[in-house]
């Protein structure tokens, strides 16, 4: 062995463990990305409201964008699968075209978003270990699954459920599987978020999957409206439409009440960039269900509530991720919720 | 094997960072920069996926009964991944990469995990987050390494106090206890134990990393009253079962109802 004179195996100085050869972002970069404020302006820790310094307590999300999208593009496209579930079921020949798009938006709906949920990853190339467990407690695995069962239960539906034969009985088949998929996958990443730390998701863990599947029914019946022009079908939108949309505000109201018994933990619905997209939210949908009840057939009013529900649905998807991150970043939305749970 | 973790008593503290140095040491972990943050000597601010052991530096005019300062005192308490009975990260992980260890500990298995980044939001510690550059997630092992090979974990060997102490956790509740009851006697009537056992915090059934306080939670940057999100998870899902139905219901009206003219 090659020694440099002293007594000392210079191998043992290399770093070659696991957690070696890693670039840490700079310095005042994730500084400012905690706390944006210049070392003299540090807060002091109080003695009646204490915080460390009000350093978030909770790390926040790492996800991107592509999640929020994922959101509204997994959430319409569940919708529509359920929706072409049912219009199997009807039976009815007049309808075939239009089971026939609730496929389409399925299919096209779970395949962009299922890519972006691989594009989110650190490490896209091991999204496949996902499937390597069945772990029920995590939500974000069973999502891993649904999202696996309903992208091809889908496109076996869109291909062959109106052919002849043998294949046709598969094609239909995989339709009805692909609308009990798609409501797990419109449902489950509203579970998904209230199964987190977060003070605000926590606090509203029970209301977060009703909110995610009426904004997916809203988003479905909106993109269906806006794609696609023919009476009969229009009337199925209309109904799917509005209940969803009348659900996604009264959902997003009880989210601002129950987030609300905490003060402190609603303050994203309210305040910032989040509490901006989640008031654009309520005004798009709001408009888009006025503009769709107005008496009297127009197809261009039709294709206008559309793109106003589908933008609010879309809104109301940024909304909570960002409200997410915002509430992350409150050490005071932890302490008061667990505070209040303490003497409740 | 048996139950190991740290118990580590914030009184005895001295703020050195010897276990943080230890840490970075032994795992071989990057720096994250060398800025000023204001807080007291703290300038390593928090638990990340570089920074598995941080001391925090609480400076403050409130008077505590074992500091001899008027109106103010000066905490130390080095913060780690508590390794909870159970654990948010480990049950929240879609890829069985986050498993538990031979001695109850946490443990990221590294060759699997693929960085979704849902464990960073289901401590509800604030302790694992994922790398920039490498894109897994990353956190306190407990040494597992060393622990293998009979070793004491870095930093409990390296803290000069033994305020961070090492061992099997069953004697480390009673020795924990048994330092509480002494410090009551010397009148320092505010130390408490800080999830020592699961009736002490039932939302994570306890720490096999607890902690000697003497000063409220959140001073210290930790939660009052944890509660591992896994633990409430089924009540999404029944909600989630309930809207689900609706939306079917929902879909097999509006389809029947345009059978007969119904709305437009
Ligand atoms: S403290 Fe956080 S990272 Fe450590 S075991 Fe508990 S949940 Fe996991």
């Amino acid at each position: 062995m090659k020694t440099d004179g002293r007594d000392i195996d210079p191998s043992l100085g290399m770093l070659l463990g696991e957690g070696s050869g890693q670039q840490v972002k700079r310095d005042d970069e994730r500084m400012e990305a905690v706390l944006p404020l210049p070392w003299d302006k540090t807060p002091t820790v109080s003695e009646t409201d204490p915080t460390y310094y009000d350093r978030p307590l909770l790390k926040e999300p790492v996800w991107k964008i592509d999640i929020p999208i994922y959101y509204f593009l997994g959430g319409a496209a569940g919708a529509a699968l359920a929706l072409g579930a049912a219009v199997q079921l009807a039976g009815d020949g007049e309808l075939q075209e239009f089971g026939k798009r609730c496929h389409w938006v399925g299919i096209v709906g779970s395949s962009i978003g299922g890519a972006l949920l691989v594009h989110d990853l650190g490490r896209p190339m091991r999204f496949l270990n996902m499937l390597r467990v069945f772990r029920p407690t995590s939500p974000m695995n069973v999502g891993a699954w649904i999202l696996s069962g309903a992208a091809p239960l889908a496109i076996t539906a869109g291909l062959f459920s109106n052919r002849q034969g043998l294949l046709g009985h598969v094609g239909s088949a995989a339709g009805y599987g692909a609308g009990l998929f798609g409501l797990g996958l419109a449902g489950y990443t509203g579970v998904l978020v209230g199964n987190t730390s977060i003070p605000l998701y926590q606090e509203t863990r029970r209301l977060m999957p009703v909110l995610f599947l009426a904004s997916a029914t809203a988003s479905a019946a909106s993109i269906l409206d806006i794609l696609f022009e023919d009476r009969r079908s229009s009337k199925i939108t209309f109904i799917f439409g509005t209940a969803g949309r009348l659900a996604e505000l009264g959902c997003g109201f009880a989210v601002e009440n129950v987030a609300g018994r905490v003060p402190q933990v609603a303050k994203p619905l309210h305040s910032g960039v989040s509490g901006a997209l989640w008031r654009t939210a309520t005004a798009l949908t709001a408009a888009s269900l006025v503009i769709s009840l107005i008496p009297g057939h127009s197809r261009s009013r039709r294709k206008w509530a559309g793109v106003l529900g589908a933008l609010g649905s879309l809104a109301l998807r940024f909304a909570v991720h960002y409200a997410g991150t915002a509430s992350a970043r409150d050490p005071r939305a932890s302490f008061r919720q667990q505070r209040a749970k303490m003497i409740a | 094997m048996g139950a190991k973790g740290f118990f580590t008593d914030t009184t005895i503290c001295i703020g050195c960072k010897a276990c943080e140095v230890a840490c970075k040491q032994w795992n071989q972990l990057p720096d994250d920069g060398f800025a000023l943050t204001g807080m007291s000597y703290d300038n390593t601010a928090a638990l990340g996926a570089s920074t598995w052991r941080h001391v925090a530096f609480i400076e403050r005019p409130v008077a505590l009964s074992n500091q001899m300062a008027d109106g103010f005192s000066w905490l130390f308490s080095s913060d780690v991944c508590k390794h909870c009975a159970r654990a948010g990260c480990l049950e929240s992980c879609p890829t069985g990469a986050i498993v538990r260890t031979e001695f109850e500990s946490v443990f990221v298995q590294q060759d699997i995990c693929n960085g979704c980044g849902y464990c960073v939001v289901n401590c509800p510690f604030g302790v694992i987050d994922r790398r920039e550059d490498d894109g897994r997630a990353w956190k306190c092992t407990l040494c597992y390494d060393r622990l293998k090979d009979d070793m004491t974990p870095a930093c409990a060997k390296a803290c000069p106090t033994e305020s961070i102490q090492f061992g099997d956790l069953d004697e480390l509740r009673v020795r924990a206890r048994g330092r509480v009851e002494m410090l009551h006697e010397q009148g320092m009537q505010e130390a408490y134990l800080y999830g020592d056992s699961a009736a002490a915090q039932p939302g994570t059934e306890g720490l096999n990393a607890f902690f000697l306080l003497v000063d409220k939670p959140e001073v210290y940057n930790l939660p009052p009253n944890p509660v591992v999100p896994t633990k409430n998870v089924g009540q999404s899902w029944l909600s989630m079962a309930f809207a689900a139905l609706g939306v079917a219901a929902v879909a097999l009206g509006s389809v029947a109802a345009s059978r007969h003219g119904g709305a437009r």
